[in-house]
Order: C-alpha cells, then structure tokens, then sequence
C-alpha cells in the first residue's frame, strides 16, 4: 500500500492550539503555491512511475479555504503524475466555517470521496477558546451539506473547564448528523503555541482528568457502534481511514507542499517548512528536501513496532518475520516477558490490550533498543 | 643537603572559613613559591569539590624557602589540613609530620568548637602551636577579644599573636619570621637506619603509588631497595622529591625532610597510611607509632546504578583508599539493587565527598543507600554482634537487647538561639549536660544525642534553626541499651531491603509516615496500583498509594510525526533506563536517598 499527501498551509486564522504548518495571512498566495504543488508532483513523477497508489489526503492548514477549483486541478495533477487507483480513498479536510454547497459539489465531482470535518467540541465557548472559527450550528450546516457522504469529525478531549458530558454531546452530535468516523484527539499543548500559556497556568484537564474524559468518549462511541481501530480513531464498520492505516502499518508514502514528509524506500524525506524557500525551490525546478533521514533495519523494525501497537489490529507477526527475517517471538522475549500483563497475542497477532491502550508509551518503549 | 636545623615542618588549623587556604596561599606567594599571577586562587586545594565547597579536604603538602631577617634561607614544609570536624584523622596524620602548628582564628568570630579538637590533637602530638589571629582588615574584627578567648578557652599566651588579614596580605611576613623563631627544627639522625612515616598516598598511573612521607631517621635516594613494616615486599625507589605544590623529583630525602617516594608499587595493598618505610637492607629495628585506628562512624552501601560497572567501582574505592585510609568497604549485596559496597565513614560530609568522588573523579553513576550507624546487638543466647546494615539484623526473636551509639555534643552558639537549639536536641533524644557561657555572645550547651539522630539532618537542623550562627562538633561516648526497631518499606507488597532502617521505637510511627509520604512523590506512576507501606516487624504502620498511570499516549502519530514520535519514546526509554526494579515496581536512583529527609517537603 502506498499514499499521497498533499499539504495545503492556508488558514483562516490560527487556533490557539495550532503547531501545524499553516500561515493565516498568506492566502493571497494560494493560487501560486497549488502550481508549485502541481510541479512538485511533476518532478517526482519519473521516481515514482512504479507505484501504484491507495489514497490521496489533502490535510492543512484549511484545505477548504482556497478555490474549490484549485482542489479539483490537484486530484487531476495527482491522477495525472502518478498511478492513483480508480477506487482510490480520497480525503480533503475541511473547516466547518469555510464550506458551501457549491464546494461540496466540485469536491465531490472532482472524485474526493471522504471528508475529515474538524469539529473539535459542540460547545461553542469551548470553541472560542480554542481560536475555532466556526460554531456548533455552522458544523451542523457543513454536516448537512455532506449529508450521504463519508466524513469523520475530529474531537478533542482535555480542554478547559471540559466535562465528560461535554465530550459525549460532541461525540453525539457528530454520529447524529451522520459521522461515520471519529477521531478523538487528546489536546497536546506544544511548547510556542498560545495554549501553553494555560498549560503552565494549569488551566487545563491533568493526565488524569484526560484520561477520564478520553474513557467516557471512548465508551459512548462504542456504544454508537465507532470502533476503536487506533488509540485515537473510531469508525463505523468499513469506515476506517485507508490513508491513516496505511501509515501505521508503515506502508510507503510521499508528500507534497511545505512540511510535507514522504518515507519511500526507507529513506524518510521532509520538505521546508518556510514558504517561501518551498517557492524558491520548485520555482528553480528542485524538490524542497531540507531532511532525508536513511532509516536502518532496527529503527524499520522500531517503527513497525511502535506504529502497530498503536492500533486495534496490532503487529502482524508473520508479517513482520517475512519483513524483517529472525523470530520476533525470541528477538524481543525479553520486552514481551517484561510487558505481558499488558499485551495479548492472538491469532499471530500482537497487541496492547485494549484497557491498556490510553498508556501505551511505558509498553511500547520495551520494545526500542537501546 | 639542608641543614636540619634550616628546616621547619608545620600546618595550619583553623575552622572551616577562618582562612586557612589563603593564609596557605599567601605564605607560598611571600617566599616565592608561585608568582602572584600564576596564583590560581587558592591553590592547595586542588580538587575540584574543594574549590566548590570551600573546604579542605585531602592534606596538601609544599615545600617552600623563606630568607629570614637573620639572613639565613630556611626550607618550610606546609601541609595543610582539612577543617572539618569529619576529618579530624587527616589531621592527626598531618600533625605526625609536623613540629609545629599555625592556629588561625578569625579576629570576628574568636575560637570555635572544631578548632578547639584539633588544637588538643596537636598539643597531643607535643607540637608548638602559634596563635594567628586573621581577618583583622574586617570593620567587626575584635582582636582583642580573639586573644582573651584564646588564652581563656584554649590556656595558650596568645600576646605575641601576629594580627593578620590573609586577604590583605596584612603582616604575613611576621607570621614567617614567627614560624622561623617558634617552631623548633626536626631532630633525627641521618645516619640511623630509614624510618620514613607514610601520612599519605595516591595512585599514579605510570609512576604506581607515590608515598608522601616524613623522614625520621635516615635518608633515602632513588635506587635505594626499601619495604615497608607491612609487607614484606622490597622495591626499588626510582624517584624522590619535594612538594611545591606538585611534586619536583629531588635527589635524596634526609632526616627531617618531608617529600615522597616514588618505587614503582603497583600494589595499592601493599601500602597503607601510617606504615613506615624502612631500608631493606639495613632496616630499623621497629616502625614509628602508626596512627589511631579509624572507627567508622556513618555506613552506608554504594551501588553501581548499572551493575555491570561493579568492578569498576571496586577499582575507584581501592584507588580512593589509597589516600584515605579512613575510608572502609566490604562487598555487599541487596535484593533491590544487586551487587555493591557497604562502605564505612568518619561522618557525614566524609560520606557525601566520597560519593561526589566516585561520581567525579570516576565517572560512575551510583546508587547510595540511607546513611546507618553501628549497632550492638545483644542475642537472647548471650552473644554480641555490632550491625550497621538494617538487612543484617537477626529476627526480633534473637534479640535480648539493641545498643546504640552515643556521641558528646558540644554546640556553641549565641544565646539568641538557645531556645530552638534545645527544642532540637529535645526532638533529638537528646540528654541535656551542661550550659556554659564562654562570654556575652557565646554560649556552650553540652548534649548526649544518639549518632542515629545526628547523621541524618541535624546538620542542617542547627543551621537553620540558628540561621547560620551555631557550630558544632561531636565525640563517640559510647553505647547505650535503647528501643530500636527495623523499619521496612514494602513497595507493592515486597519489603526492599534498600530503603531498610534501624530508628527509635518512639519516632517509628512518625518516620515511616514521612517516608511513605515521601516516597509516594518520588516512586513515578507505574501501570498499576503501588502501594508504599512502612512495617516494623511485619506490622504496617502507614501506606501511601502511587496511582496507576491512566494517560502516557502521544495522541497522534502520522506521516509526518514519525520520527518526532520517535525521538519521544527514546527519551522515555533512556529515562527507564535510569531506574532499578524492585519486584516489578520501577524506581529512580533518587529514591533512595528519600529516606534521608526526616520532613516533608
């Protein structure tokens, strides 16, 4: 498996929370940057004519927020460079506020297939606070528009002042308006952005707190029929993002526009995250590289480890013996001895259990060399 | 070759900040010894923890040369001493090689308690002491004062003390003229056969161990065969010389003289501190009187924190040894931390600047447990046993009766305090002696207080509950019949050998409180329920509970964030790696030393 990234750095405004590549003042430059993007995907095309590709997610930043016709030249300048497959899983991610009928509809004729809404609360002073744009009603819009569709929300637990009650409203909302997936993001506060303030100021939910809010969430999901198929991730049967999963059973992967990362090859690649460089670059006829990490045999098995155990489905151990060659069941005996009160194998599979899932950290780092 | 009565061997005792290294310093400027721009500040303490800490801890030999007012040049041999009361057997070491003794006291805070068991020591050893009194350039120096305290406290006539300030540079040249006038020369005959008194030792790595020694009788030149009382073992000398401070070869050292011996000796146990080196061929009939054998006071174990490095923390507790013979250790082992030393000490701050040594000077992480004291254990079949390790102690069923170590206080203070001094001593088991005012600023309370109550905070308990003013100094007595009890810490259900401690029936309840409380900060959230629980004999006494960890997750985890994510979770890793595993609850190193702190804080 193997997919297509697409960064589109326009917001806009930043939320408070924000520690993305975005740039809310820059918007005027959104019709150069989406043929830069054209170009890059043109400069890679030779390197890739082998591939054959699953999905193709155009993430931000705001996607939404520049000219639906821009997004519809970018799925044909992806079609057009590389192998993208006819049933191929097409996600845009869009904001609540930015969006129209009329977006909708080039979107969906331009073949996007999926739509990642970012909701973050029902709550409206919730959203405020975080720097959203957008209300509770004008989700309910956008969900209206996408009526039929499949879409995910993203939610976020660990906000200030949040109750449990407040996360099942969200999650509620969201599966009513016909969500069938949802991710369900523990707010991480990034040294730099604005909410660290109130992290420092111990404004927000402690560990603790979080966890409850995340069990309470993870409960009523189940309840609504979401399975949990990643620590953060539910979906309706059938409705797992192929793009995500693809990226924890550490399929191949390339991305374009700034910050994008591309790991093909076991060598991982990450352009600039300075706009105007990313210009330079492309403009000048080169790729915007500005790290490729060659990643060893161990730090391949490190990774597969880590990114499986992150998931319902777990490490696939024939798999990763054929992968990797050695036995896993005796190369990490001790890190299993050591953490078998926490996992489960089953069925040639291992996993963390699911009640153990929310601390996966401490389980996982016995797994890492070192 | 000097003429021997051309020679004066001397030190210099002073409480810790009366200024004994600047005058040292000074002295060495004066006659030339370094050049005032090359003076590195303070040079005889040459470790770095000397520098940090202000205090001497090792002696430092210099060999300096003074033209006196009578026109003859005279070789001066300095070995400094360490000031604290820990410390009193580098010392007595000293003082075996000296004739003489500079006694510094500061002009603004007159004799104090350490200095006052150092001078007896020098006394002791018939050495000449002359009185100096520094700091006199301070606006609250009070000289006179100094000097009536000095003829009170002490019984020395104090009148012709020099008045100096060390850091001035104030009449130095009179405290040389003094040590020329005062001390007496060394006797000894340089045709007698080699009597050579080792007072210290180190490792080096290409010339083996160097010997600092006092020659006594005889000489001694490179090629000479010598051994020493010890050991039958004869080599060869291959170098000789002087300290200056560093050592400078120097052919021959004669009766009198103070310098080294270098004789390729590989064998750090062939030589100890206080042997004495004689010739192999013409050897003297018997060795000088050696030092007082050290009694270790604080015993507490070392552990490597990764335990393949035990060897190598071996090979640093032998080479410590080396020049501190005060220092003692046997192999030990814990349940909870594996193998190691339980390791002997004159005190407290002699424990902290061992370990801060091996950290150091040997690039060892380790582990220490709390500090102990040693205990007489009376069994119910009539024998006796002394126990300085908690986990060595037999069944409460064996025991008749437990003794404890008791020290003689001495706390001298300003009168302000004497109120809270005496509400610590009282919280300290302490019994009250005697209260005697040396003047109108300074009072003397004398106190018997078991050791086990001193060795955890009672420094710091006089220091700030005096804010500083109060000093004090302690003497072994004896032991005395009193109520003890083990107490065992259990994490999640185990008892762990290394958080183990002998304390007083009476402040058990209290102590295993704290320390759980303590305990339960320090011991990080594991994915389950820890439950700390102090017991004596199996009864619990307090529990504390660490909670499971509910949320260790890095919430998202894409394309781009993998090797971000990544470097996360290695730094976690490296973080565990820091931690030993007691069952199967994981602990920090620090933990260990939790037990140290009586309070919460």
């Amino acid at each position: 498996m193997a997919g297509i990234y697409v960064h589109i750095p326009f917001c806009k405004s930043k939320c408070r929370y924000c520690d993305f590549t975005s740039f809310p003042d820059k918007l005027c430059f959104a019709e150069s940057y989406m043929a830069c993007v054209y170009r890059e995907m043109a400069l890679r095309q030779k390197e890739l004519e082998s591939y054959t590709f699953d999905t193709l997610y155009i993430g931000g930043g705001t996607p939404s927020v520049v000219d639906e016709s821009y997004i519809a030249m970018l799925v044909a300048a992806a079609r057009k460079n590389f192998k993208l497959k006819e049933d191929a899983e097409i996600t845009i991610e869009i904001n609540p506020g930015t969006i129209s009928a009329g977006k909708v509809e080039m979107y969906s004729k331009c073949g996007i297939n999926r739509y990642s809404v970012g909701l973050q609360s029902a709550i409206d002073g919730q959203l405020r606070e975080l720097g959203r744009t957008h209300t509770l009603n004008q989700f309910i819009t956008c969900a209206k528009l996408l009526k039929g569709k499949n879409f995910n929300a993203d939610v976020m637990i660990g906000l200030k002042d949040q109750t449990a009650d407040d996360v099942k409203k969200t999650i509620e909302v969201a599966a009513a308006f016909g969500a069938k997936h949802i991710s369900m993001y523990a707010l991480t506060p990034e040294d730099g952005t604005p909410i660290y303030s109130d992290y420092l100021n111990g404004e927000l939910p402690d560990g603790d707190e979080v966890a409850a809010l995340y069990d309470e969430g993870y409960k009523r999901l189940e309840e609504l029929g979401f399975l949990r198929y990643e620590v953060s991730n539910f979906a309706k049967k059938g409705f797992q993002s192929r793009h995500n999963l693809n990226y924890w059973r550490r399929g191949e992967y390339i991305g374009f526009g700034v910050a994008a990362s591309s790991c093909i090859n076991n060598v991982r690649l990450t352009n600039t995250f300075d706009l105007d460089e990313y210009f330079k670059c492309i403009l000048s006829g080169h790729l915007a590289v500005i790290d490729s990490e060659k990643i060893d045999k161990e730090g391949q098995k490190e990774e597969k480890i880590m990114l499986a155990l992150r998931t319902a489905e777990g490490l696939n151990i024939d798999e990763f013996n054929a992968e990797f060659g050695g036995d896993f069941l005796k190369d990490y005996g001790a890190a299993i001895k050591k953490t078998c009160e926490y996992i489960e194998i089953f069925e040639g599979r291992l996993k963390i259990k699911d009640r153990y899932l929310f601390v996966q950290n401490s389980i996982i780092v016995e797994f890492l060399r070192g | 070759m000097i003429d021997k009565r051309h020679i004066r061997n001397f030190c210099i005792i002073a409480h810790i900040d009366h200024g004994k290294s600047t005058l040292a310093d000074r002295l060495m400027e004066s006659t030339g010894q370094v050049s005032e721009r090359d003076m590195e500040e303070q040079l005889l303490d040459s470790m770095d923890i000397e520098r940090e800490r202000g205090i001497t801890i090792k002696l430092a030999p210099v060999r300096m040369f003074y033209k006196a007012d009578d026109g003859v040049e005279y070789e001066f041999n300095l070995i400094d001493t360490p000031g604290h009361v820990d410390f009193t057997y580098e010392v007595s070491r000293s003082l075996a090689a000296c004739e003489g003794a500079i006694l510094i006291v500061d002009a603004t805070q007159g004799v104090e308690a350490q200095t006052l068991a150092n001078v007896y020591l020098a006394i002791e050893n018939n050495l000449e002491i002359l009185p100096v009194i520094n700091k006199i350039d301070l606006a609250s120096a009070r000289p006179d004062e100094a000097k009536k305290e000095i003829e009170e406290v002490i019984g020395l006539d104090a009148s012709y003390a020099p008045l100096v300030s060390a850091k001035e540079g104030i009449n130095i040249k009179e405290v040389l003229e003094d040590v020329v006038k005062y001390f007496p020369p060394p006797s000894g005959d340089d045709d007698a056969p080699l009597k050579a008194l080792v007072f210290d030792s180190y490792y080096d790595n290409y010339k083996g161990v160097i010997l600092f020694v006092r020659i006594k009788d005889g000489c001694v030149k490179a090629g000479d065969k010598i051994k020493t009382f010890r050991s039958d073992r004869v080599y060869e000398v291959t170098e000789t010389g002087a300290f200056n401070p560093a050592l400078v070869p120097k052919n021959g050292l004669f009766s009198g003289e103070v310098g080294y011996i270098a004789a390729s000796i590989k064998s750090i146990q062939d030589v100890a501190v206080g042997d004495t080196v004689t010739g192999a061929e013409r050897p003297a009939d018997e060795p000088l009187p050696g030092y007082k054998k050290v009694q270790s006071v604080v015993f507490c174990g070392i552990y490597p924190l990764d335990g393949s490095k035990f060897g190598d923390l071996k090979d640093a507790l032998l080479k410590l040894q080396l020049n501190d013979a005060s220092l003692i250790f046997e192999p030990d082992t814990s349940q909870a931390l594996g193998f190691g030393f339980r390791c002997g000490f004159l005190g407290l701050l002699h424990m902290e600047i061992i370990q801060e040594r091996i950290e150091r000077e040997f690039g060892l992480d380790i582990i220490t447990t709390a500090p102990s004291v040693s205990y007489k254990v009376v069994k119910t079949d009539g024998t006796e046993m002394f126990v300085d390790n908690p986990s060595h102690l037999p069944p409460v069923s064996e025991i008749s009766y437990m003794e404890e170590p008791i020290v003689k206080t001495e706390i001298f203070s300003p009168p302000d305090y004497l109120g809270q001094i005496m509400d610590l001593c009282r919280e300290k088991r302490g019994t009250f002696l005697q209260m005697t005012y040396l003047d109108k600023s300074r009072v003397k309370l004398e106190y018997d207080l078991p050791l086990n109550e001193i060795i955890f905070d009672f420094f710091d308990a006089v220091k700030s509950r005096t804010r500083g003013y109060a000093s004090f100094d302690y003497e072994l007595k004896g032991y005395e019949k009193s109520k003890l009890v083990k107490l065992d810490i259990l994490l999640n259900g185990e008892v762990c050998d290394a958080l183990s401690m002998i304390v007083h029936e009476d402040s058990a309840y209290a102590r295993g409180r704290t320390l759980c409380e303590n305990l339960k900060d320090a011991i990080p959230r594991q994915l389950f329920e820890v439950p700390v629980q102090a017991a004596i004999g199996g009864k619990i006494i307090a529990r504390e509970t660490v909670k499971a960890m509910r949320k260790d997750v890095l919430a998202k985890c894409y394309g781009g964030d993998i090797t971000r994510k990544k470097k996360l979770l290695e730094k976690q890793k490296e973080g565990k790696k820091r931690m030993r595993q007691i069952g199967n609850v994981e602990v920090p190193s620090e933990v260990f030393m939790q037990i140290l702190k009586t309070n919460k804080d």
